[in-house]
């Protein structure tokens, strides 16, 4: 594998605007509004001044390949490190394969879930190049329209989609939960599907949905205690 | 062909006698009786639905085309800022980046947090040369203060103005305002209260946004996740300065809507303007925070509220002042006194505009904002005068269908059993506290005129229905096929429906419960004009008059005489070398207005923790023809878990002194997820026999959080008039009460 170019020299600071951004993002809310306000205390760059300076870029670029075992095909690919597993399956893959969502690119909402190695986890919070030897499975390995997995074919007939767009991270969650443990109470799917938002408001047909497709798998769904 | 029907002169001879034939008789469609139904009024699984849970259908975000570059846009984080110097420079430099220009005109500030924050758009060969291109732009931006995101920065004297309307636009009064208050004398409980609910989130969980495919040349196809896809071409053809003839728009499948959907947008707007320069199609996407930025709202709302009751329980005063928060839009809620029967009552209603983005239509818009006031004001006049709260609702509801749903709530949640009824309960040793609530809904679900369906019989049996109606996550696309294999007799599988695309016949958009209203009446008109031309085709053939013919159980044949009769196919195939096609429009008749709905809520709350738990919703909903029973339960679901998620979680927090959004990720903005999911108890009101088509997406969203605030009085004494029913709330209330 070919070594990334090194930068041509040290990263360039952050606009302000960009790190403003950054520290919204970065935590607690007293502690954003002091960076915030840490931020609004520093000295204006006079832009003019600065101009050159702000017209140009310092950027770490280049291709490596990666091959990545997505639903047990090697898929090659040539993509920068940087690249998430969400945008390797998306958008650089060929052909894409969309099915894996993207919500929040940030790991908050469990729509772009893919078995890895047989344990559900975000593509968004995955580096492709991080995950080469491992076993990727996405939603679109686990059945096809015309032979859908258990899973998959309790989802539909238990109307555990509306608009669908949470559904392949949902039930990519299900599978998981229910390979490790087809007995899955309700009170466990709950629990195993806390890492996914559904807005549309499937949830208690997912349940159902899950409940159903333990059953077929060999599972006896146990009672919770209550 | 099968061996009845393989005469070939035969079937060429009725064929042309059929062609021959004058017009269907002047009878018109109606909905077969519900106890007749063999497709419809039952549990029908999605046609898409393999395609969703396969990952296989196409979402906008998920087009790829030849030569399609990703865009991005750079938005301040600031409400109100001037902006400076834009340096584009080091952008375009960023490998991989093919475009970049300011939205901005010199020196032209940002006046609201929303579309008017967007400063730049980046354009590049993968989003990841996208992003590093956003954060390549220079631009100098200094916030202004106050940053007026709050209506008393708003209403402070000497604040900028916001709108072009002013800080505080479209007033309106109702009543008279002295006999209201007169009225109070009489009465023998009087409570003032101000109630609160916060900005909401539409959270769609596919963001707003287009592909344009536009490659040079007087013709383009926009990929668009949309709630109006026959509305499509008029705003993008005009933003690509193309005949609109020649702009087609799609939507397959979209990720959600809940009214924040309708038009372009100023993504749009940008996508095309980008297309045009490059030539190339475009990917434009909001990202998650700039969706929670600029991509709308359900307007906050204050409600000032005097409400008295006689001993009786009877409401005989109300007194309202309320503000609709909509940021730089109008805000929406309905005139008071909402759904309650109240004897002299006086409202007042404004606008008062922050510098935010401008609220748009969000399920059901405004009505949850004044269930939450009037549910609570009337939960708080019953508890003062000592009566049960459900006694309290039957005695100031006149339309007996809430009462008979209400009485059906309250039997499901055990309101009978409930050991506190007109006084609110205490907690156990471990500190919790179980407590009931109701709230009641109503929605007009009207209809629109526009729909033309085309339903299509091919020779070889094949069936499709056409119209460019969109499926939000609704089940038109299913809906639409179901009603057409109703009128052939046929199961759902054996129509095709084709919806989402702009070229197919003129739909409705899909918002304030209109989609089946609208477009359920012409698809059975449509499905009408079908059946009755290729029955007389078939009646030819067989030598029968065309009205003793029914389509059932795969077949076409005599009503008392099923042996003088055919295949679907063998029919079909009567058709000889071309389709038939028929027309159908929107048929009033097949339309109803006006839905309920009761809902009862039962919590669990923690006084050590302040924790809600919901337990149980129940919803008891009439929706005219159940067509599919159950796409209408996760519909109702759906409207159950957004006013509980509303109710408990649900708020946008913008810095005051900066004017910066906090909430603008699903970390800090929170929605509910499985592990809130109480026992969901769904009852369709088939009491309600009225043959028509209705929309009820609206409705069941009303209530809950209503119910679910009475419900935590009802279990321990808190009463939170500000939404959501945070735990901090509750423990500083009851806190309080303890001293």
């Amino acid at each position: 594998m070919s070594e990334p170019k090194p930068p041509s020299g040290a990263p360039r600071d952050p606009s302000r605007r960009a790190f403003l951004r950054g520290a919204l993002a970065a935590g607690a809310i007293t502690q954003t509004l002091s960076k915030v306000e840490a931020a609004l205390a520093e000295p204006t760059v006079d832009p003019s001044a600065a101009a050159s300076a702000d017209d140009e870029v310092a950027t770490l670029a280049g291709k490596v390949p990666v091959t990545l075992s997505i639903n047990g095909r090697d898929t090659k690919l040539s993509i920068e490190p940087r690249t998430t597993l969400l945008s390797a399956l998306r958008v650089h893959a060929d052909p894409p394969l969309t099915g894996t969502k993207e919500v929040c690119a940030q790991g908050n909402c469990g729509a772009c879930t893919v078995l890895l190695d047989g344990r559900p986890v975000y593509a968004c919070l995955q580096l492709a190049i991080d995950v080469q030897g491992r076993a990727i499975r996405t939603v679109e390995g686990l059945g096809t329209p015309e032979a859908l997995s258990p899973v998959q074919a309790a989802f539909c007939e238990h109307d555990a989609l509306m608009c669908g767009f949470c559904t392949p991270g949902f039930v990519v969650a299900t599978t998981a939960c229910l390979e490790k443990n087809p007995s899955a109470s309700l009170d466990e799917i709950k629990h195993e599907l806390s890492g996914n938002l559904c807005r549309c408001g499937t949830y208690p047909h997912v349940f159902a949905a899950a409940l159903d497709a333990g059953a077929r798998l060999g599972g006896e769904p146990r009672k919770d205690a209550r | 062909m099968t061996a009845p029907d393989s005469n070939a002169a035969q079937i060429a001879a009725a064929a042309a006698a059929a062609n021959a034939l004058p017009p269907a008789a002047d009878e018109r469609p109606e909905w077969t009786p519900r106890a007749e139904m063999t497709v419809l009024n039952r549990e029908i699984p999605r046609l898409d639905g393999p395609q969703k849970v396969t990952g296989r259908a196409r979402y906008t975000h998920d087009v790829r085309l030849p030569g399609m570059v990703y865009a991005r846009l750079v938005v301040t984080p600031y409400a109100r800022a001037d902006v400076g110097r834009i340096s584009l420079t080091a952008a375009r430099k960023v490998p991989g980046v093919v475009y970049a220009e300011t939205v901005k005109a010199d020196d032209e500030g940002v006046r609201y947090q929303g579309y008017d924050g967007i400063l730049v758009v980046v354009a590049a060969e993968t989003p990841e040369a996208a992003e590093d291109g956003v954060r390549a732009v220079r631009a100098k931006v200094t916030p202004l203060r106050p940053p007026l995101v709050t209506p008393e920065q708003a209403l402070a004297d000497g604040a900028p103005q916001i709108t072009r309307r002013g800080n505080v636009s479209s007033e309106s009064s109702r009543g008279d305002s002295d006999a209201a208050a007169a009225a109070l004398e009489g009465c023998d409980a009087v409570v003032e209260a101000t109630y609160t609910l916060p900005v909401q989130h539409h959270v769609c969980l596919e963001t707003h946004g287009c592909v344009v495919d536009y490659r040079g040349g007087d013709s383009a196809t926009v990929y668009h996740s949309s709630q109006y896809v026959t509305g499509g071409p008029q705003e993008f053809a005009q933003y690509l300065e193309l005949p609109r003839g020649n702009v087609r728009v799609i939507c397959e499948h979209m990720g959600g809507g809940f009214g924040s959907k309708f038009g372009a947008g100023t993504e749009g707007l940008l996508a095309c303007q980008t297309a045009k320069a490059l030539g190339r199609p475009v990917h434009l996407m909001l990202t998650r925070e700039d969706e929670f930025l600029m991509a709308g709202n359900r307007s906050g709302s204050k409600q000032r509220m005097v409400g008295g009751a006689t001993k009786d329980g009877k409401l005989r005063a109300l007194l309202v002042e309320a503000d609709r928060l909509g940021g730089v839009g109008q805000g929406s809620l309905p005139t008071p006194p909402y759904i309650y029967d109240v004897e002299t009552s006086w409202s007042r209603l404004r606008s008062v505009h922050t510098a935010t983005d401008s609220n748009r239509a969000q399920r059901s818009p405004g009505h949850p904002q004044a269930s939450f006031a009037m549910e609570s004001l009337v939960d708080e006049l019953a508890y003062a005068l000592s009566i049960d709260p459900l006694a309290m609702r039957l005695a100031n509801l006149s339309d007996p269908v809430y009462h008979r749903q209400l009485q059906r709530a309250a039997r499901e949640i055990g309101w009978d059993a409930h050991p506190h009824k007109t006084a609110h309960g205490a907690p156990d040793a471990d500190g919790r506290a179980l407590g009931i609530g109701f709230g009641v809904s109503t929605w007009g679900s009207s209809s629109r005129p526009d729909a033309i369906v085309e339903v299509r019989i091919h020779p070889d049996g094949s069936l499709e229905v056409s119209n460019a109606v969109q499926d939000i996550g609704q089940g038109s696309r299913t809906l639409v096929a179901a009603i057409v294999a109703e009128e052939f007799g046929l199961p759902v599988s054996a129509v095709t429906p084709r919806i989402g695309d702009s070229s197919l016949p003129t739909s409705v958009y899909s918002g304030g419960s209109i989609t089946t209203g609208s477009v359920a009446p012409a698809v059975k008109d449509a499905a009408f004009n079908a059946r009755t031309a290729l029955a007389a085709r078939v009646a030819t053939a067989l030598g029968v008059e065309p009205d003793t013919l029914v389509f059932r159980g795969g077949r076409v044949e005599v009503r008392d005489d099923p042996s003088v009769g055919m295949s679907w196919k063998g029919a079909c195939a009567l058709l000889g070398g071309d389709p038939l096609t028929a027309s159908g429009k929107y048929r009033d008749h097949l339309h109803g207005e006006r839905v309920h709905g009761a809902q009862a809520a039962k919590v669990s709350v923690d006084v050590l923790t302040g924790r809600v738990r919901v337990l149980r919703m129940v919803c008891v909903q009439d929706q005219g023809i159940p067509f599919n029973r159950m796409a209408l339960r996760s519909q109702i679901n759906g409207g159950l878990i957004q006013a509980l998620s509303y109710g408990l979680f649900e708020e946008r927090v913008i810095d005051p002194i900066h004017g910066v959004m906090l909430s603008d990720d699903l970390e800090a903005y929170k929605i509910a997820g499985a592990q809130e999911m109480p026992e969901f108890t769904v009852i369709l009101d088939d009491d309600d026999d009225r043959q028509a088509a209705m929309g009820m997406a609206e409705a069941p969203n009303i209530p809950g959080h209503g119910a679910i605030a009475n419900a935590v009085y009802n279990a321990c004494g808190v009463r939170v008039r500000d939404m959501p029913l945070t735990p901090d709330k509750i423990l500083t209330k009851w806190l309080e009460m303890q001293r």
